[in-house]
């Protein structure tokens, strides 16, 4: 961390007088400062001692693990960032002396130097590629090693670390996610990186027993104790500094009892490295093989390293202007409002334009091929016109400005020259805009403790939307089947559904805890039921009940009565389906995704996850397509549901249901053509029991 | 679509821009794959090497946000934002297309029409 060529590092070398005097506390630190910059660091160095000392607090006094390295990571970047602000202050401080000096001794003139625009450097999916030997990563032996590691960049005076990822060795890159970005950096910035790393393990006493006798000791001692022992003596840090191989300290860092990141690689970019792609850099790896911190590394790191100089993204210089094209007519000035910004110049009708983002009337190229020149001295008029030229193609356009005032166009060609110095300066930069992706606030994600199963590691998405989903399909139905009512088309099975409905209604009543045990099935069936306004209302109600205890129970135990009342919901369901032989039924992208989510679900197909309620609605979704299939004859559909509760056809009809919901794209529930035959071959196939798929 | 093992694959592709569809807390593409390294190739319908691992999509929700960019059913996934998807695990793939992070998947796919497309003007081209 400390290196000697770098100007911007300036260090208060331990023991001297300046330090001993600010430890003392004799000098306030107010007494050096007369700028308000100065209180601004000041500020900063109060917080950011506040903010270590919290971290201390909470290192001291916390005991699960993953709170001890994420303070400790706190701990480290505090430090970090203490040290450069003193050091910024520093040098803060011998400028001042330099300036009085130079005052002093001569006239300090103009200064002459251009100084290019500052910029945004953004730096992203920072990926670390790790190198285990084979035996290690394949075989899986042995205790697994942990590490935690984060990273630490710091461009000038901002520093920001990345969240802390575990390593271990199913690992085979270390990936960060975090876009940080950098808002004030000069385009001779350095940007560090610093990859930090801690061992993750149970005990943290810090003892310094060699690698060599400890491994001897667990060895001899036998597995299980050998372990722990191992673990207890874990080799202390192998650099020669122990706090982390940092620059002296300016103050004294408070010892505290707890996890140490200590300095795994570092590198430094700069302009050259970026790209608006990603690229690879080559690490500094400090520490060796018999650190407690080490981890393979394979040498290397990628990241998307992007910056936008403010001459890309900013307004430069705008104003009014008369523009002429040359090789037009010589009295044909344009009156423009004219914005330069980025590779162009864009002249807009009016002001206002700008602001209402309509389209600039014209637009002048200004890139490093430009060549722009004042021109001599108009007869006309008493100012002096700026020629710009561009190559198009292989023609040259000369445009030809002209401002009201001597001084405008002395601004104006101020700013032309600013702008090509700084392309000059920002190089590659300044060819194109480089996407640079703010990172969106997002809630952190819920830490769910490995249970190693990746199983465990799904999460059953809580069916809430389907909820409103379902209603509105029902809602939409309702209209839909009130309209064909008026017309007067009332088919025959209306009363079976009537009578049927009535029944089922008032079961449904009673039995919302057995209604919750097919809450995957139901609001998969229920939707492709048109519904009656008048005539089940309770339909609604039907939906609603499941929906609500659709979460609660959707691990479903499968209760005697749930078997029992799979007779009369399937009977009322069908009779539902059944209204619907003759009629297109739109379907809804949401709605298409839940169910295929459900039938993933009831299938174990959807994402690889089994539901233990497998079994009943399974039975229950057999009659569904059965029926979809031949709705005209209720008995045969009926005769159909007698044997779906059995496991036999439970086999056949399944491979049906996993793709009943596609033939239904044209028309839903006639009979197959033979057009279609083919495709349903196609879904036999695509059975997820016999070939894996994901809902994504 | 057949390969030799070991060595490169070539294949016409279609580069495709799905924008993902937020749906409460869910980021949802609209399709499902199929296939893997750890599945069993033979079943693979839409797949004309029957030992092709490679990911598949087997169903488009129509109107969906695949359906939109121009993603048909029966394309095979080559990759995903960068990631090669020729030589996956069927879960890997699925979290490669389901990172929360990300709003925007772009693919590379390649299909049976796309190749005789390029013989075909390649063919009239020689007629000429």
């Amino acid at each position: 961390m400390f290196c000697r060529n770098q100007t911007a590092r300036a260090t208060v070398a331990r023991g001297s007088a300046l330090e001993m005097e600010i430890r003392r506390g004799k000098f306030r630190k107010s007494v050096f400062l007369d700028t308000s910059q100065d209180s601004d660091i000041q500020k900063k160095i109060d917080h950011e001692i506040r903010m270590r000392d919290g971290a201390c607090k909470l290192l001291a006094a916390c005991s699960q693990r993953d709170q001890a390295l994420e303070a400790a990571k706190s701990l480290q970047t505090c430090s970090t960032r203490i040290m450069a602000y003193m050091s910024e202050l520093q040098r803060m401080k011998e400028a001042q002396v330099m300036q009085k000096v130079t005052r002093r001794s001569s006239d300090a003139g103009p200064m002459d130097d251009r100084l290019p625009c500052k910029g945004k450097v953004a730096i992203s999916d920072l990926r670390i590629p790790l190198m285990w030997k084979d035996t290690e990563y394949f075989k899986n032996k042995g205790e697994l090693h942990r590490c935690a590691v984060f990273c630490l960049l710091q461009l000038g005076g901002e520093i920001f670390d990345t969240d802390m990822v575990i390593v271990d060795r199913t690992l085979t890159d270390i990936c960060f996610d975090n876009t940080i970005v950098f808002s004030e950096a000069g385009p001779g910035f350095e940007l560090r990186v610093e990859l930090y790393s801690c061992c993750s393990e149970d005990d943290y006493s810090a003892g310094s027993t060699p690698r060599k006798l400890a491994s001897k000791l667990s060895s001899s001692l036998g597995r299980s104790a050998g372990k722990k022992l191992r673990a207890a003596m874990e080799p202390g840090p192998c650099s020669p500094v122990s706090n982390g191989g940092a620059a002296p300290l300016l103050l004294p860092v408070p010892s505290v009892p707890g996890p140490k990141y200590h300095l795994l690689a570092h590198t430094t970019l700069s302009l050259s490295h970026v790209q608006d792609s990603f690229r690879t850099h080559d690490l500094t790896i400090s520490g060796n093989e018999e650190c407690s911190y080490w981890l393979p590394l394979y040498g290397s790191m990628c990241c998307r390293l992007a910056a936008q100089p403010h001459c890309m993204t900013q307004q430069m210089m705008s104003g009014c202007l008369k523009v002429k094209q040359c090789g037009g007519d010589p009295q044909s000035w344009t009156k423009v409002y004219a914005v330069l910004k980025g590779t162009s110049l864009f002249c807009y009708h009016r002001q206002e334009d700008v602001e209402a983002n309509i389209e600039p009337a014209f637009t002048i190229g200004i890139n490093k091929d430009t060549r722009i020149r004042a021109s001599e001295k108009d007869p006309h008029s008493k100012v002096q016109n700026i020629c710009i030229s561009n190559q198009y193609g292989g023609e040259e356009v000369t445009h030809t400005l002209t401002t009201d005032s001597r001084e405008d166009t002395h601004r104006w060609m101020e700013a032309f020259w600013q702008h090509f110095y700084d392309m000059s300066q920002w190089k590659q930069c300044c060819d194109d805009l480089m996407k640079i992706e703010l990172p969106s606030p997002r809630k952190p994600a819920p830490v769910t403790p490995k249970q190693g199963s990746l199983y465990h590691e799904m999460v059953i998405e809580s069916s809430d939307d389907l909820s409103s989903t379902v209603s509105d399909i029902l809602a939409r139905r309702m209209q839909e089947l009130e309209l064909r009512s008026q017309l007067g088309t009332s088919p025959t099975w209306m009363s079976v559904f009537e009578e049927n409905n009535a029944k089922s209604a008032g079961r449904t009543r009673h039995c919302t805890s057995r209604l919750s045990g097919h809450s995957p099935c139901t609001p998969h069936r229920l939707p492709r039921s048109p519904a009656s306004p008048h005539r089940c209302p309770q339909l609604g109600l039907l939906s609603s009940d499941a929906s609500l205890t659709s979460d609660s129970d959707s691990h479903c135990s499968t209760s005697p009565c749930s078997q029992h009342h799979g007779w009369p919901e399937p009977s009322s369901s069908f009779s539902l389906l059944s209204s619907s032989p003759s009629r297109l039924r739109p379907r809804t992208l949401s709605l298409d995704a839940k169910l295929s989510t459900l039938r993933g679900r009831g299938y174990g197909g959807g994402g690889a996850f089994q539901c233990p309620c497998q079994p009943p609605p399974s039975s229950l979704l057999a009659p569904l397509p059965i029926s979809s299939r031949s709705p005209r004859s209720q008995r045969s559909t009926q005769t159909t549901l007698s044997c779906s509760s059995s496991t036999s056809s439970n086999s056949s009809s399944n491979s049906e249901g996993s793709h009943s919901p596609e033939s239904s794209e044209g028309v839903p529930f006639s009979r197959p053509s033979p057009a279609r035959r083919s495709l349903r071959n196609l879904r036999a196939r695509l059975d997820p029991r016999n070939w894996l798929q994901s809902q994504v | 679509m057949s390969f030799v093992p070991g060595q490169p694959v070539t294949a016409v592709v279609q580069r495709i821009e799905i924008q993902k569809l937020r749906q409460g807390n869910n980021l949802i593409l609209g399709f499902s794959i199929g296939g893997g390294i750890d599945q069993d190739p033979g079943q693979n319908p839409f797949s004309e090497d029957k030992t092709d691992k490679g990911i598949y999509v087997t169903r488009i929700t129509p109107g969906g946000p695949a359906d939109v960019a121009g993603l048909m059913m029966g394309d095979k996934i080559m990759q995903v934002n960068g990631w090669d998807m020729t030589m996956v695990t069927h879960d890997k793939a699925r979290k490669r297309l389901t990172k929360k992070n990300e709003d925007v998947v772009r693919l590379l796919v390649t299909r049976k029409s796309l190749e005789e497309a390029v013989k075909h003007s390649m063919g009239t081209y020689h007629k000429q």
